[in-house]
Order: C-alpha cells, then sequence, then structure tokens
C-alpha cells in the first residue's frame, strides 16, 4: 500500500483551515501529545513535526492576516490522519511560484540524504543561518530526521504568480 | 545590570520561564520555546549574557530544562552558546547543564549538535518529570 492511500484511507482527527495562530498551534499540538496513552514516542515526534510545519504556513504562507497591523499570521489548511501502523500529517499553503520551485528543491535534497548526511545539513544550514526573522531553516531536514520517513510534496499552480504547495510526513507508530 | 526573571503561565505553554541572576552568575531556562517572533523573545537573553560575559567578568552557568524547543528557538540557543564558548576562551568560567527527559529520545542528539556547532562542553543531566 502506497502513502496516498494511507491518507485517502486514514481517520481523521483533525482539520482545520484559516490563520495559523499560535494559540491554536498550540492547543492542537497539545491535543496531539495527550490524545492518547499509546505510542507515546511517536506522538512526541508528531507533535514536534507538527509545531515545525504549521509554524512554516504562519510564517511563510502568501495569503495572511494582519493582526492589528503589525503581526502577519499565514493562512493555511492542515490535516492529520491516522492508520493503524501511522500518523499522516500534511499542511497546504500558498506560496510564490519560484518559492514552489525552491521549496520542491529542497525536499529533494532532504529526501535523498541518509540520517547522517541530514545531520551535517543541519548543523550546517543552522550555522549559516542568518538567524532573527528566518529562523534556522532546518524545519523539513528536522521532520525528516525524527520521521525517518520521505517528505512527500504536491504543487498545485493557482495563476502564473502563485501556487498551492502541500506536505506531507508519516510518523510510524513503532 | 538586572535580573531576567518570566513566569510560565498555562495559556502560553510556547514560553518558557526564565530566570537570569546576576550575583549567582546563572541562567535557567525551562518549559517549552516555540513562540512566534523568537529572535525577539531571545535578544534581551542573548544581550544579557553578552553584557554579563563583557562587564561582570565571574563565573557563569547555563541551565537549559526544556522539554521541546522549535528549530528558531535552537537557533537562539546556539547564539548563546557560542557567547559562551567566546568567553571560556577568553579565560572566563562556564557551565553548561542540560536536563532532558530520558523517555524523549531525540534531546540527546539535539545537545550533541549543539556541542558540535559551538564547541563548547554540555553536561547532560536526566531529570524526572
Amino acid at each position: 500500500m502506497n502513502d496516498t492511500v494511507l491518507i485517502m484511507t486514514g481517520k481523521t482527527i483533525l482539520s482545520y483551515k484559516g490563520p495559523f495562530y499560535i494559540e491554536l498551534i498550540s492547543v492542537f499540538g497539545t491535543n496531539i501529545r495527550n490524545f492518547n496513552d499509546s505510542f507515546s514516542n511517536a506522538r512526541k515526534k508528531l507533535f514536534k513535526i507538527f509545531i515545525e510545519l504549521s509554524q512554516n504556513v504562519s510564517n511563510y504562507s502568501e495569503d495572511f492576516h494582519m493582526v492589528n497591523n503589525v503581526q502577519r499570521i499565514g493562512v493555511g489548511e492542515l490535516t492529520l490522519k491516522e492508520t493503524d501502523a501511522s500518523y499522516v500529517f500534511t499542511t497546504r499553503n500558498q506560496v510564490k511560484d519560484k518559492d514552489a520551485s525552491i521549496l520542491a528543491e529542497r525536499c529533494e535534497l532532504v529526501n535523498a540524504s541518509d540520517q547522517l548526511k541530514l545531520r551535517e545539513l543541519k548543523r550546517e544550514q543552522r550555522l549559516n543561518s542568518p538567524g532573527e526573522k528566518f529562523g534556522a531553516r532546518i524545519g523539513l531536514i528536522q521532520a525528516v530526521m525524527l520521521s525517518k520517513n520521505k517528505l512527500e510534496y504536491h504543487i498545485d499552480q493557482i495563476n502564473e504568480k502563485f501556487s498551492y504547495f502541500s506536505l506531507t510526513v508519516k510518523v510510524d507508530k513503532n | 545590570m538586572e535580573n531576567i526573571a518570566l513566569t510560565s503561565s498555562p495559556t502560553t505553554p510556547y514560553f518558557p520561564e526564565v530566570n537570569f541572576d546576576v550575583n549567582k552568575g546563572t541562567c535557567e531556562i525551562s518549559g517549552e520555546s516555540y513562540m512566534e517572533e523568537t529572535y525577539k523573545f531571545y535578544l534581551p537573553l542573548i544581550n544579557w549574557i553578552k553584557d554579563f560575559t563583557n562587564n561582570i567578568k565571574r563565573p557563569i552557568e547555563l541551565n537549559i530544562k526544556l522539554i521541546y524547543l522549535n528549530t528558531s528557538s535552537t537557533k537562539c540557543v546556539l547564539d548563546m552558546l557560542e557567547i559562551l564558548k567566546d568567553y571560556e576562551d577568553e579565560g572566563g568560567k562556564v557551565k553548561v547543564k542540560w536536563y532532558y527527559d530520558k523517555s524523549d529520545p531525540d534531546m540527546v542528539d539535539e545537545v550533541e549538535d549543539f556541542e558540535a556547532e559551538s564547541g563548547i562542553k554540555i553536561e547532560l543531566i536526566e531529570f524526572a518529570q
């Protein structure tokens, strides 16, 4: 059974579309971590991946809300599904067309790297990141290091300027 | 130079609790760290450490008790460790302790990466939750 089939057949645990406020991300994340006693290691990893990818939407979505004319909150979608063997988390948000290809290249690079190479990339990237509003730029690397599964991405072009970028990470329960 | 004391709240669990004490030379960060605008939160903490190592010049201890920190927060923690490493290289006394939950298999790897990237020794201590 391939990943796409898993996504289609999984039971939906959480689904949201709208602005990714930190207050919401935090409540959703806490529920993910605590919603049952089983698979606690998988849920710890899932929580970390959930926060990283959700904050990517919040920080970088081209569709956004302004709060008090100061704070920019990205708008997007998230879906969390559960199958017998895994949790499958997907985010989807608007990006500029040129950024969609950069993101796709990053996903390909991360998917082509083994754990050792990922750790090297993570260290290199974090040391060389300009910091401040750019963060550490290692969220995708971290997601694959934690899940040990490849990223799945999909680009849907909206017009000549913008696309939807969706990203899926599978976290095995055991 | 003043102490920094920030308490955590159940309504904002993404901000850690912070206690930086000039007289004791201790800096403690605990809880979770995944706020928005991470650098804005950490900049005063980074500046406090710079100020302490440039002007107070006494032994300093950084105690980190974070159950979770997002990757933006890891960049800020690395900035703090790099300042402490420079201070140590200039002869300053520095101790860094990282308290971790042994049921989290990924935190030890994270601390190893911090050691490798900053060059500073970090003492790993298990804590009971």
